[in-house]
C-alpha cells in the first residue's frame, strides 16, 4: 500500500494528464461510433449537436426542460427536471472540478492549442490581477443566461427563438461537431434578429476562443458558466483539494504554474479547502509543490495525492542531478 | 441628546430621499391628513351609498390598504402603515387631551386584538360570506373600529389601543420582524447620553435607545417622533428576516398570530377556495360535517360549510403546531412552553409571503383595474380599464413561488431559532423534523391542493361562456360536390386552420390522442364533408388496423384515436362505388424526446394494407430520422401501389399550399419523384422558420374498368439554407479571427513590459 502511494506522489501528472485528456476526447466526441451513450447529463462541454457524442452537455437539456410552460414546470413534470439535476449532480460529486482539467473536450482543445502555441514558440499572456478578479464574474453571468432565459421564456416573455440562448452563444455548439465532420454550425440564422444576434454572437465568441486560448492559456474557462455552477456544488463533493497553511512558505511556485491564475493557491495559509471557482482541478499545484504535504487531494478525506519533496525532486530530475 | 451624528451607510435616513419622506415633518403630516381623509370619505361614502354601484369604499380598504399598505410593507419595509394609520394619526391628540388613566390589567391583553382579527374579521368572513365585501358592511366595522380606537385613546394612556386592542397592532408588530429594516439608534451615542429625549418624547412611552440592544423594536409604530428629538436614532437596512433569527424577549402572542392567521388565511382558503372547488368537494371533511350540522338544525343566512372550514382549518393547523413541538420538547427534554415560543417563530413567513403573492397576483390581474375605477367613481368620474394582466398569464406563474420560498425560508429561520435552546446537536436533529410539523402540513396542503384540481379539476361554472369553436358554424360540402376529399389533422376553422396541429397533448389522458377530419372541396379551401359513404381505417405502428367509426369534432367528421406508441400512424378513408374507389390518407409520426425509441429500416419502411386496392407510399430516405422531417430542396419519393404491387406509368401530381404543381409517372419500379421547391416567401420580418407546409399527392389509374382515385396529405419544413447562410458567417468569422489576431499582436508589440516578479506578503 505505501509502494502504491509512493508511486502515486512521484507521478509524472503532465503525462498523466495528458493521456487522460486524450482518451476523454476520443471517448466522448466519438463515443457515439461505438454506441457509448452516457447520458445527457454530463457536467462538461460535450455538445449535443455533434450527432456522435458519448454524452450530452448538461446545459442544453436543462435549458429546454426549464424553458417548459411554468404550468407544467412547477407541476409533477417538474420531478423530471429535478431527477436530470440530480443525476447531473452524482456525475459531478464524483470528480468535483476535476472534469474541467481533465475530461472536458473544450478545455483539452485549449491545453492543445496552448501545446501548439509552445511549440511555435511565441509568449503567452497574463490577466493582471486586477482584470482577472473582474473577468471572473462573467461565468455568473453566463450561468444566469443558461437559467434566467429558459425561464422567462417558460413564462411567456421570451420568444422560442430563446430557448437554448446560451448554446447558441457557446464556442463549443461550433466546435465540437467539426470534430466528427459537421461544419453546419457555422452559419448565422437570419430568421429573427434574435437568431442573428445569437448566432453571430456565437461566432465572434469561438473566433475569441480560438485566438484568446492561443495566447492565454484556459481562456474560455474564465468566462465558462459549467464553471461556476460546479463552484456552487463542490462542496458537496467527495473529492477535495486540500491545503495544510502551516506548512506553506508561500513560495509562489503552485501559482506560477495555474494556468486559472488562482492567487489564493499560493497567498491563502487560512483555509484549509483550497478549491476556487476558477480551479480545474489539474493537479499541476500539488506536483510543484516542494513542501511535504502542504497541498493534497482527497477522496472522502483520505489523500489521494499528496505534495512530497520526494515527488517534488523526481519530477523536477533533482535526484538524478545528485546521482 | 445628540444634534450631530455622521451616519453609516445602510442608514436610511442618510439617504436624502428616504430621510425625507421619513422625517420630513411637513411631509409625513401631509401623508397623515390624506390618508386620514380618504379614510373617512370612505366610511361615509359606505353609507351614503350602500348599492352595488358604490365600488369606491371596498377598492380603498379592500384594495389598497390591506394588499399594498399592510401585506406588501411588513415582509420589506416593516410596519411603516402605523406611522401614518389614520387611528394613531388622531390618538396622538386625542391622547393628549385624554384622562391619560393607566390601562387596567385585564385590558392589557394582546389576545384581544388577536382575536378580533381572527375571529371578529376572518370568522365572520367565512360563515358570513361576502359581508365584507359590501361597502355597508366595511363602512359599518371601520367605523366601530373608529369609536371603539377613540374611546380608548381617550381613556387611557401611552397609545394603549395600538398595543392591545387594535386587530392588527400584534399581528403587525409580528410579522414586521421579517423586514429588511431595524430602527435603533446609535450606540456608541448612547452610551453617554443622559438625558434619553427620545424616551420621553415616544407617545407610546418605549425606550428606543434599547431597541438594538434588545434585538426588537417592541411596539414601535415607526411614529417617526423620537427621530425629531435625537439625532442618535437610526433606520438601518438589515439583512431580511435578521430580527427574528436573534435572541430576544418572546412575546407568546406574536406565536399564536403565526398560527392562527395561517390557519385563517392560506390553509382556510385552500380548503374552501381550492379544494372546495375541484371536483371532489363533496368528499372533504368540512362540508360532510356541514351537511351532517344541516340535518341538526336551519342555519338561515350561516354559510356552515365556511364555519367547518374555518375550525378545521384551525383545529389541523393548531394541533399540527402544538403537537409536533410537544414531541420536539419531549425529544429535547425541554419544557413545552421555552421550546414552542422560542421555535413557533419559524412560522412566520408562510402566511406573509404566500398573501404577499396573492396580493400582487390579483392586483395584476383584477385589483388594478378595481383600484383605478373604485378611485374614480369616489371623486366622481366614470372610468373603465381593464386590468394589468389576464388570469392564466403564463408569468403570474412567478408568484407561485413565494409559497415555496416562504416554506424554505420557515425552514431556515426553525434552523436559526434552535440555536437559542441548549441541547445536544442529536437531540436537535431529531426534534427539527416534528418540530416543523406545522410547516410540513402547509406544504402537504399545498401539494394536496394543487393534486386534486390537477387529477379531478375544478367544478365547472355554469356562468361561463361558451366556448368560442364550439359555436362556430363551419360550412361543409356533401362528398360527391367535392372535388377532392382528403384527410387532415387541422380543422378548417379559420384561414390559418383551427385547432389540431399537434393536438397530441391531451389533457388529463396519459395516452396522447390524435383527431383526423375528413376535409373536401378546393385545397386551397377546404371544408368539412360531413355525410359520408366510407368507411374509416386507422393503422398503428406495427402496421395493424381497425375500422373506425367517425365523430363530430368542432362541428366537423373525425375519427379520434390514441396514439400510445412511437412511430407511423396512418388513417385511410375509402369510399368504394360504381366508378371506382375514391381513397384519401393521412400519414403521421408521433414522436417525443422522452421516448428510447430506435428508429430502425424497418419502421422507416412504408407499409400498406390489404384493404386499400391503390396506395401512395412515401419512401423514406436512409437519412431520415422520427426527428427529423422533408425540407425544401429535398427530393420525396412515392410508391405507387396497385393492390400491393408497384405500378409504373402512373400519373402522380403533387400540389403545394401555395398552389403550386407538377405531375410526373412513375418509373420502372412505380416510384415518382418530386424535388419540393422553395414557395414559402412572406416578408422576411414575418418568416417563420418552423414553418411547416403541407402539399397533397394525387394518383389515379385504372382499375378493371373502374378508376381509382388517392390523396395523401403531406408536410413539409424549411430547409437550414432558407434561412442561414454558412457564407456570412465565413466573412465575419475570418473578420473577427484576423481583427482579434492583429489586436493581440499590435497590442504585444506596442507594450513591451519588463519582468516583474509575482510578491505574496508574508
Amino acid at each position: 500500500m505505501s509502494r502504491l502511494k509512493k508511486f502515486i506522489d512521484r507521478a509524472d501528472i503532465r503525462r498523466f494528464r495528458f493521456w487522460v485528456q486524450l482518451s476523454a476526447f476520443i471517448l466522448f466526441v466519438y463515443g457515439g461510433y461505438l454506441s457509448i451513450d452516457l447520458g445527457r447529463e454530463m457536467p462538461v462541454f460535450i455538445c449535443g449537436y455533434d450527432q456522435e457524442a458519448a454524452g450530452m452537455c448538461y446545459f442544453m437539456p436543462l435549458q429546454h426542460q426549464l424553458a417548459r410552460d411554468w404550468e407544467r414546470l412547477f407541476s409533477a413534470a417538474g420531478l423530471g427536471v429535478l431527477s436530470a439535476f440530480a443525476i447531473f449532480l452524482l456525475w459531478f460529486i464524483i470528480f468535483n472540478k476535476a472534469w474541467c482539467g481533465y475530461i472536458c473536450p473544450l478545455g483539452t482543445m485549449q491545453d492543445w492549442i496552448t501545446l501548439l502555441r509552445k511549440k511555435i514558440g511565441v509568449a503567452y499572456s497574463n490577466y493582471t490581477q486586477s482584470q482577472y478578479s473582474s473577468l471572473k464574474k462573467i461565468k455568473y453571468i453566463f450561468l444566469a443566461i443558461v437559467i434566467i432565459f429558459p425561464l422567462l421564456m417558460g413564462a411567456g416573455l421570451f420568444g422560442g427563438e430563446w430557448r437554448a440562448a446560451f448554446c447558441k452563444m457557446c464556442p463549443g455548439r461550433l466546435i465540437t461537431p467539426m470534430f466528427v465532420g459537421d461544419f453546419s454550425q457555422w452559419s448565422i440564422d437570419f430568421s429573427s434578429n434574435t437568431a442573428i444576434f445569437l448566432t453571430a454572437f456565437g461566432i465572434a465568441f469561438t473566433i475569441l476562443f480560438i485566438v484568446g486560448s492561443f495566447v492565454k492559456k484556459r481562456f474560455f474557462c474564465f468566462y465558462c458558466p459549467m464553471s461556476a455552477m460546479h463552484y456552487i456544488f463542490s462542496p458537496f463533493s467527495i473529492l477535495r483539494l486540500k491545503k495544510e497553511g502551516d506548512k506553506c512558505t508561500k513560495c509562489g511556485d503552485c501559482y506560477r504554474v495555474c494556468d486559472m491564475q488562482i492567487f489564493d493557491i499560493a497567498d491563502d495559509v487560512v483555509s484549509k479547502n483550497i478549491l476556487r471557482d476558477d480551479c480545474i482541478l489539474c493537479l499541476k499545484c500539488i506536483a510543484a509543490c516542494p513542501e511535504e504535504d502542504a497541498l493534497h487531494l482527497d477522496i472522502v478525506n483520505m489523500a489521494l495525492f499528496r505534495s512530497t519533496k520526494d515527488g517534488f525532486a523526481k519530477r523536477m530530475g533533482v535526484d538524478k542531478e545528485r546521482e | 441628546m445628540v444634534r450631530f451624528f455622521k451616519r453609516e451607510s445602510g442608514d436610511l435616513f442618510k439617504n436624502r430621499f428616504f430621510g425625507f419622506i421619513f422625517k420630513n415633518r411637513k411631509f409625513v403630516f401631509g401623508l397623515q391628513v390624506v390618508i386620514a381623509l380618504l379614510f373617512f370619505y370612505a366610511i361615509y361614502m359606505g353609507f351614503y351609498d350602500s348599492s352595488k354601484d358604490n365600488i369606491f369604499t371596498t377598492a380603498l380598504f379592500w384594495g389598497i390598504f390591506w394588499p399594498f399598505f399592510i401585506v406588501t410593507t411588513l415582509p420589506t419595509l416593516g410596519r411603516v402603515f402605523c406611522g401614518i394609520c389614520p387611528h394613531g394619526f388622531l390618538g396622538k391628540y386625542i391622547t393628549k387631551i385624554g384622562l391619560k388613566r393607566k390601562m387596567p390589567k385585564w385590558l392589557q391583553n394582546r389576545y384581544i386584538g388577536v382575536m378580533l382579527l381572527f375571529i371578529g374579521w376572518w370568522g365572520v368572513y367565512y360563515v358570513f360570506p361576502g359581508v365584507y365585501r359590501t361597502p355597508l358592511g366595511t363602512a359599518i366595522l371601520f367605523a366601530v373600529m373608529t369609536i371603539v380606537a377613540f374611546i380608548i385613546y381617550y381613556l387611557y394612556k401611552d397609545m394603549a389601543y395600538c398595543k392591545y386592542i387594535c386587530p392588527i397592532g400584534t399581528a403587525l408588530r409580528a410579522y414586521a420582524k421579517l423586514s429588511f429594516t431595524f430602527f435603533g439608534s446609535y450606540q456608541s451615542a448612547c452610551a453617554d447620553c443622559k438625558t434619553f429625549d427620545c424616551a420621553k418624547s415616544c407617545p407610546y412611552a418605549l425606550s428606543p435607545f434599547n431597541f438594538e440592544k434588545k434585538k426588537s423594536m417592541g411596539d414601535c409604530t415607526l411614529c417617526m417622533e423620537c427621530t425629531h428629538s435625537c439625532e442618535a436614532i437610526r433606520f438601518r437596512l438589515t439583512a431580511p428576516g435578521a430580527a427574528i433569527y436573534e435572541k430576544f424577549k418572546i412575546v407568546k402572542e406574536e406565536v399564536w398570530v403565526y398560527i392562527l392567521i395561517l390557519a385563517a388565511i392560506p390553509i382556510s382558503m385552500a380548503f374552501h377556495h381550492g379544494l372546495g372547488r375541484s371536483n371532489i368537494s363533496e368528499e372533504m371533511i368540512w362540508v360532510k360535517t356541514a351537511a351532517w350540522a344541516a340535518t341538526l338544525f336551519d342555519a338561515g343566512n350561516f354559510n356552515l360549510t365556511g364555519l367547518f372550514v374555518f375550525l378545521y382549518a384551525t383545529l389541523f393547523s393548531v394541533a399540527a403546531a402544538v403537537v409536533g413541538m410537544a414531541i420536539a420538547a419531549k425529544i429535547m427534554k425541554k419544557d413545552f412552553s421555552t421550546t414552542f415560543y422560542t421555535l413557533g417563530y419559524a412560522f412566520a413567513p408562510l402566511f406573509i409571503l404566500a398573501s404577499f403573492a396573492h396580493a400582487w397576483e390579483y392586483f395584476f390581474t383584477t385589483n388594478s383595474a378595481k383600484i383605478v375605477e373604485g378611485m374614480a367613481w369616489g371623486f366622481g368620474f366614470d372610468i373603465d380599464v381593464d386590468p394589468i394582466a389576464k388570469r392564466g398569464d403564463n408569468w403570474l406563474q412567478v408568484f407561485h413561488l413565494f409559497r415555496w420560498i416562504a416554506v424554505a425560508w420557515a425552514f431556515y429561520i426553525l434552523y436559526r431559532r434552535f440555536k437559542h435552546i441548549d441541547a445536544s446537536r442529536m437531540r436537535k436533529i431529531f426534534a427539527y423534523p416534528f418540530a416543523s410539523m406545522l410547516i410540513l402540513f402547509f406544504i402537504g396542503v399545498n401539494i394536496y391542493r394543487d393534486y386534486v384540481l390537477e387529477t379531478y379539476g375544478r367544478k365547472t361554472h355554469h356562468t361561463h361562456a361558451p366556448q368560442k369553436h364550439q359555436v362556430a358554424a363551419i360550412s361543409t360540402i356533401k362528398e360527391e360536390d367535392a372535388k377532392h376529399i382528403w384527410l387532415s389533422d387541422r380543422v378548417p376553422l379559420h384561414e390559418q386552420g383551427g385547432p389540431g396541429g399537434m393536438g397530441q397533448r391531451g389533457q388529463n389522458t396519459r395516452v396522447p390522442q390524435k383527431s383526423i377530419y375528413l376535409l373536401g372541396g378546393d385545397f386551397s379551401k377546404p371544408l368539412c364533408v360531413n355525410e359520408i359513404k366510407g368507411r374509416f381505417f386507422v393503422v398503428d405502428t406495427q402496421n395493424r388496423y381497425k375500422e373506425v367509426k367517425p365523430v363530430k369534432k368542432h362541428g366537423c367528421l373525425s375519427v379520434r384515436f390514441d396514439t400510445p406508441a412511437v412511430g407511423y400512424y396512418k388513417v385511410y378513408y375509402i369510399q368504394e362505388s360504381a366508378v371506382g374507389t375514391k381513397i384519401a390518407k393521412f400519414e403521421f409520426k408521433r414522436y417525443d424526446h422522452n421516448s428510447e425509441e430506435e428508429y430502425s429500416k424497418e419502421k422507416m419502411r412504408a407499409k400498406t394494407i390489404k384493404e386499400v386496392p391503390f396506395d401512395l407510399l412515401r419512401v423514406r430516405p436512409d437519412n431520415e430520422t422520427f426527428y427529423s422531417m422533408p425540407a425544401t430542396g429535398d427530393t420525396v419519393r412515392f410508391l405507387v401501389l396497385k393492390s400491393g404491387v408497384p405500378s409504373p406509368g402512373v400519373t402522380v401530381r403533387l400540389t403545394t399550399q401555395f398552389g403550386w404543381n407538377k405531375s410526373v409517372k412513375s418509373d420502372r419500379d412505380g416510384v415518382a419523384s418530386f424535388k419540393l421547391i422553395k414557395d414559402y416567401m412572406p416578408e422576411w420580418s414575418h418568416f417563420n422558420r418552423r414553418f411547416r407546409e403541407t402539399y397533397w399527392v394525387e394518383a389515379q389509374a385504372e382499375n378493371g374498368g373502374k378508376i381509382d382515385y388517392i390523396v395523401a396529405q403531406e408536410r413539409f419544413g424549411r430547409s437550414r439554407d432558407e434561412y442561414s447562410s454558412s457564407a456570412y458567417a465565413l466573412i465575419v468569422a475570418i473578420f473577427l479571427l484576423i481583427a482579434t489576431a492583429g489586436g493581440v499582436a499590435l497590442y504585444r508589440y506596442r507594450t513591451n513590459r519588463p519582468f516583474k516578479e509575482v510578491k505574496f506578503d508574508e
